[in-house]
């Protein structure tokens, strides 16, 4: 296998979808998918839970098989050639695909010989990622006996082993605090930095997906929204006006007729501002008064991007 | 052909079996219970051989029971993460099946040889035995008790069916085989019962090499093995090939899609 360096991306590498549908029963948890990941891209596919998210990465990883439409992964088809695509990616789930019982140095021989890899290889690139990932200390203790941290970060090493050219990571730090979600970022940079590697993940955290090259939006198992992430903020708006109030009903109404649709998140109501509205908006605080609790106007970030196209607004 | 994820599989389970040191002596105390303690009873029965007819009995129960317990590893495998490494593995789908077939039987061969290692310590292995035929019962009974517990393991989701299996699979074939009795000596039903067993042939192969009053031709014997084997494999792959028995299992290991 050609191992792809930084200096020379590997042009196979990239991630295709066309029409991807998955249909469980008369539920359609993925419905008509279009995705092309450039080889060597970094993206992200944002959604809410039950978007298709999940599915759409085990059907490219060949776990569960399409309903209709087509995938391939560095230009393999996974319906015709999954023995291909499960070479050319590495998967990390959600849940830790390990061998609690063994040590890590035995759960990354096994992944290796699993991909055929020669012993020699596997101890050669297993010390090499360890130091990369801050285990190489952990190296003949049992998985079971290490943080959820380490064992997040054991899982991709156990994923990139094989070096593919495409890597799959399943919301890669669900369930971590911060300090474990940074340093797993900080060693998926490493990584790309090292290798070029395509990637492509999921995630829940939208201050996470600020770091790559681009961001899907799914919604209800198709894609609906697509951009690099300081675009796609730019494009909702230059400010976001967050207001709460006890009647809340009557100030949304009053500030939609003014501004244009808005977003209700609960006791908050959103409204997107162009620079333009800024000056309105002083007269519109006193005209609402005192029926307002709250009144704030900040910078969108891509967590507003996310609730706007998760209730199905479209951004202009 | 790649081998070294056949290996992979196989060397697994043999660590995992080596730090299991309580499943290991279990192995080796269970047969020995039988042999000394029932076989010792019922020799007041049945007469001084009895013991001596009962040593293939309880060579061929460790294979039995070792073969079955590994390969029912996988459905552990299904519920911990391995069975997800294995998936994501550049292997068909069959593959894995074989793999752990073979890892089966190989743990079940460790233990026979091992407890075949005590019973001539205790003088239980007589002059008689004929050991390149013993070597090729061993070797055919644990693949033939690897595949049904391959194909046994295709059909449970859960670890909570174990139970369930080890009434309604080990046991009965186990108990209707000529383990215990010869099998010609047993009331019709029974024995057309154990006639239809697979296991009843591979305990039917180590009388052979032991000596002790085998019930069918030798060429049967292997043939019984041979086929069951196969057809348990073939079977056991397609079902975790096939589409719509393998989703739900991928939906279990992966946990509900999104």
């Amino acid at each position: 296998m050609n191992a792809p360096c930084a200096s020379g991306i590997d042009t196979r590498a990239g991630v295709r979808a066309s029409g991807l549908v998955k249909r469980y029963g008369e539920l359609a948890a993925v419905d008509g998918l279009d995705l092309d990941i450039a080889p060597g891209e970094f993206l992200g596919l944002l959604g809410p839970n039950g978007s298709g998210k999940t599915t759409t990465l085990h059907m490219l990883a060949t776990l569960i098989r399409p309903s209709a439409g087509s995938a391939a992964v560095a230009g393999f088809d996974v319906t015709r050639e999954p023995v291909q695509v499960r070479e050319a990616l590495g998967l990390v789930f959600q849940e830790s695909a390990l061998d609690r019982t063994l040590t890590v140095a035995q759960n990354l021989r096994f992944a290796g010989l699993l991909h055929d890899l020669p012993p020699r290889v596997i101890e050669e690139r297993a010390s090499a990622l360890l130091e990369l990932f801050d285990l190489a200390s952990r190296r003949h203790q049992p998985v079971g006996g290490l943080s959820g941290g380490m064992r997040r970060a054991l899982d991709i090493v156990r994923g990139v082993l094989h070096e593919p050219r495409c890597l799959l990571l399943d919301e890669p730090t669900i369930g971590l605090d911060l300090p474990n979600r940074r340093r797993i970022w900080r060693f998926i940079e490493r990584l790309r930095a090292r290798t070029g590697m395509t990637v492509l993940l999921t995630t829940h955290y939208l201050e996470e997906a600020d770091g790559c090259d681009r961001v899907v939006f799914i919604r209800k198992g198709r894609a609906v929204e697509s951009g690099a992430p300081r675009e796609l903020v730019a494009r909702l708006g230059r400010h976001i006006l967050e207001v709460e109030a006890a009647d809340l009903d009557t100030v949304f109404s009053r500030l939609e007729a003014r501004l244009g649709a808005g977003l209700r998140d609960g006791e908050v109501a959103q409204f997107r501002c162009a620079d333009e509205d800024v000056a309105d908006l002083a007269r519109l605080q006193a005209d609402i008064g005192s029926r307002a609790t709250a009144w704030r106007v900040r910078r969108p970030n891509l967590n507003d991007v996310f609730l706007w196209v998760a209730a199905g607004k479209v951004l202009h | 052909m790649r081998l070294r994820p056949i290996y992979a599989v196989l060397e697994r389970e043999l660590v995992r079996m080596a730090r299991q040191r309580t499943r290991l002596v279990a192995a080796m105390v269970r047969p020995l219970i039988w042999l000394l303690v029932i076989g010792g009873g019922f020799a007041a029965l049945a007469g001084a051989d009895y013991q001596r007819f009962l040593v293939p009995g309880v060579l061929g129960m460790t294979l039995l029971f070792g073969a079955m317990l590994a390969a029912l590893g996988t459905v552990y495998d299904k519920e911990s993460g391995v069975m997800r490494m294995m998936l994501v593995a550049p292997l068909p789908r069959a593959w894995i099946v074989i793999a752990k077939l073979l890892a089966a039987a190989a743990a079940a061969l460790a233990q026979a040889l091992l407890l075949l290692a005590l019973l001539a310590a205790l003088g239980y292995v007589g002059r008689g035995t004929h050991w390149a035929l013993l070597a090729a019962a061993l070797a055919g009974s644990s693949l033939a008790c690897a595949g049904i517990g391959v194909l046994t393991a295709s059909f449970s989701r859960t670890l909570e069916n174990f139970a369930g299996i080890m009434n309604f699979v080990i046991f009965p074939l186990f108990f209707v085989s000529g383990s215990l009795y010869p099998v010609r000596e047993l009331p019709a039903l029974l024995h057309w019962a154990a006639m239809l067993n697979p296991y009843t042939y591979g305990v039917d192969l180590l009388k052979h090499a032991m000596q002790a009053g085998a019930d069918f031709a030798l060429g049967l014997d292997l043939a019984v093995l041979a086929v069951a084997t196969a057809l348990a494999a073939a079977v056991a792959a397609w079902r975790f090939s096939r589409e719509s028995a393998y989703e739900p299992m991928i939906r279990a290991v992966l946990g509900p899609s999104q």
